[in-house]
């Protein structure tokens, strides 16, 4: 930024990071803890972290990178810290009342407290492949884990989520 | 229905609250304002602290030169007067003889 001095150019970048990646940091850690506090808590820090780092990183690509890393990996410890007090079970969570059409917004409230009582890992793999539509090779680099891995626990996940959805509505094409 | 299309639907981005971006702004702004410690404020200050010293010396040892002097006024004093007792009884004494 011309003009400027160095300090304020830099505050200016950090605001306009924040201002592009909120949306994605936050919805991270909401839909893997299902709390609003907790999650604004969670991604005002995953900003103050990402301030701390902004030297180390190269690229917008490569924050944007890291703040999936660091929201994904920390949403992740704050659930299993949870799972030690379980708080819901993916079986105690009620079947979804009334099922219709595509974009529902009660199927929709349905399918995220179904996604929130899948445990810790497979919900961030979830998350990560369907609000952030990353494939399994992206999600793995994100949580440092196999792609084998995200695949596997992909594909139980949904069958999970199915089996639920599909005692509710019998005739449904998934 | 495709469940995976529903998932995306169910899962899309939402936004913080809007005071959002502020609270994060205001939360690092105190580390980058935070200013460096001028080293002339720290001169500044040894040198009070030295100055304060160094009266508060002066003015002890005035107080004790002050009270070593009333001492010896003192001492003077008593001398006197015991040398006047003195005088008075040797005055009798000559007084006594030579009568």
């Amino acid at each position: 930024m011309p003009g400027l001095a160095p300090a304020k150019a830099a505050e200016l970048d950090f605001a306009s990071l924040v201002r592009r990646h909120q949306a994605m940091v936050y919805s991270i850690a909401w839909h893997i803890l299902r709390d609003r506090a907790v999650a604004e808590e969670l991604a005002q820090d995953v900003f103050l972290s990402l301030h701390q780092h902004l030297a180390d990183l190269e690229s917008p690509e490569h924050v944007q990178f890291w703040l999936r890393r660091v929201a994904s990996n920390r949403a992740l410890d704050v659930a299993r810290r949870r799972q030690r007090r379980p708080m819901l079970s993916l079986e105690s969570v009620p079947e979804p009342a009334a099922m219709s059409q595509a974009g529902d917004p009660l199927l929709g409230a349905a399918l995220r407290k179904l996604v929130a009582a899948l445990p810790p890992k497979p919900r961030a793999i979830v998350v990560l492949r369907y609000q952030e539509d990353l494939d399994p090779a992206e999600i793995a680099r994100v949580l440092d884990i196999p792609v084998g891995t995200v695949k596997s626990q992909l594909q139980r996940a949904l069958a999970l989520l199915r089996g639920k959805l599909a005692r509710s509505m019998g005739e449904i094409r998934i | 229905m495709n469940l995976e299309d529903e998932l995306r639907s169910a899962l899309r981005r939402r936004d913080p609250p809007p005071d959002f971006t502020a609270r994060v702004l205001k939360s690092v702004a105190p580390r980058s304002a935070r200013r460096p410690v001028r080293p002339w404020v720290g001169w500044l200050g040894a040198l009070a602290a030295s100055l304060l010293l160094a009266a508060g010396d002066l003015g002890y040892r005035h107080y004790q030169g002050e009270r070593a002097k009333a001492e010896v006024l003192q001492a003077i004093h008593i001398a006197a007067s015991k040398l006047n007792v003195a005088q008075k009884k040797v005055q009798m004494i000559s007084h006594r003889s030579n009568s």
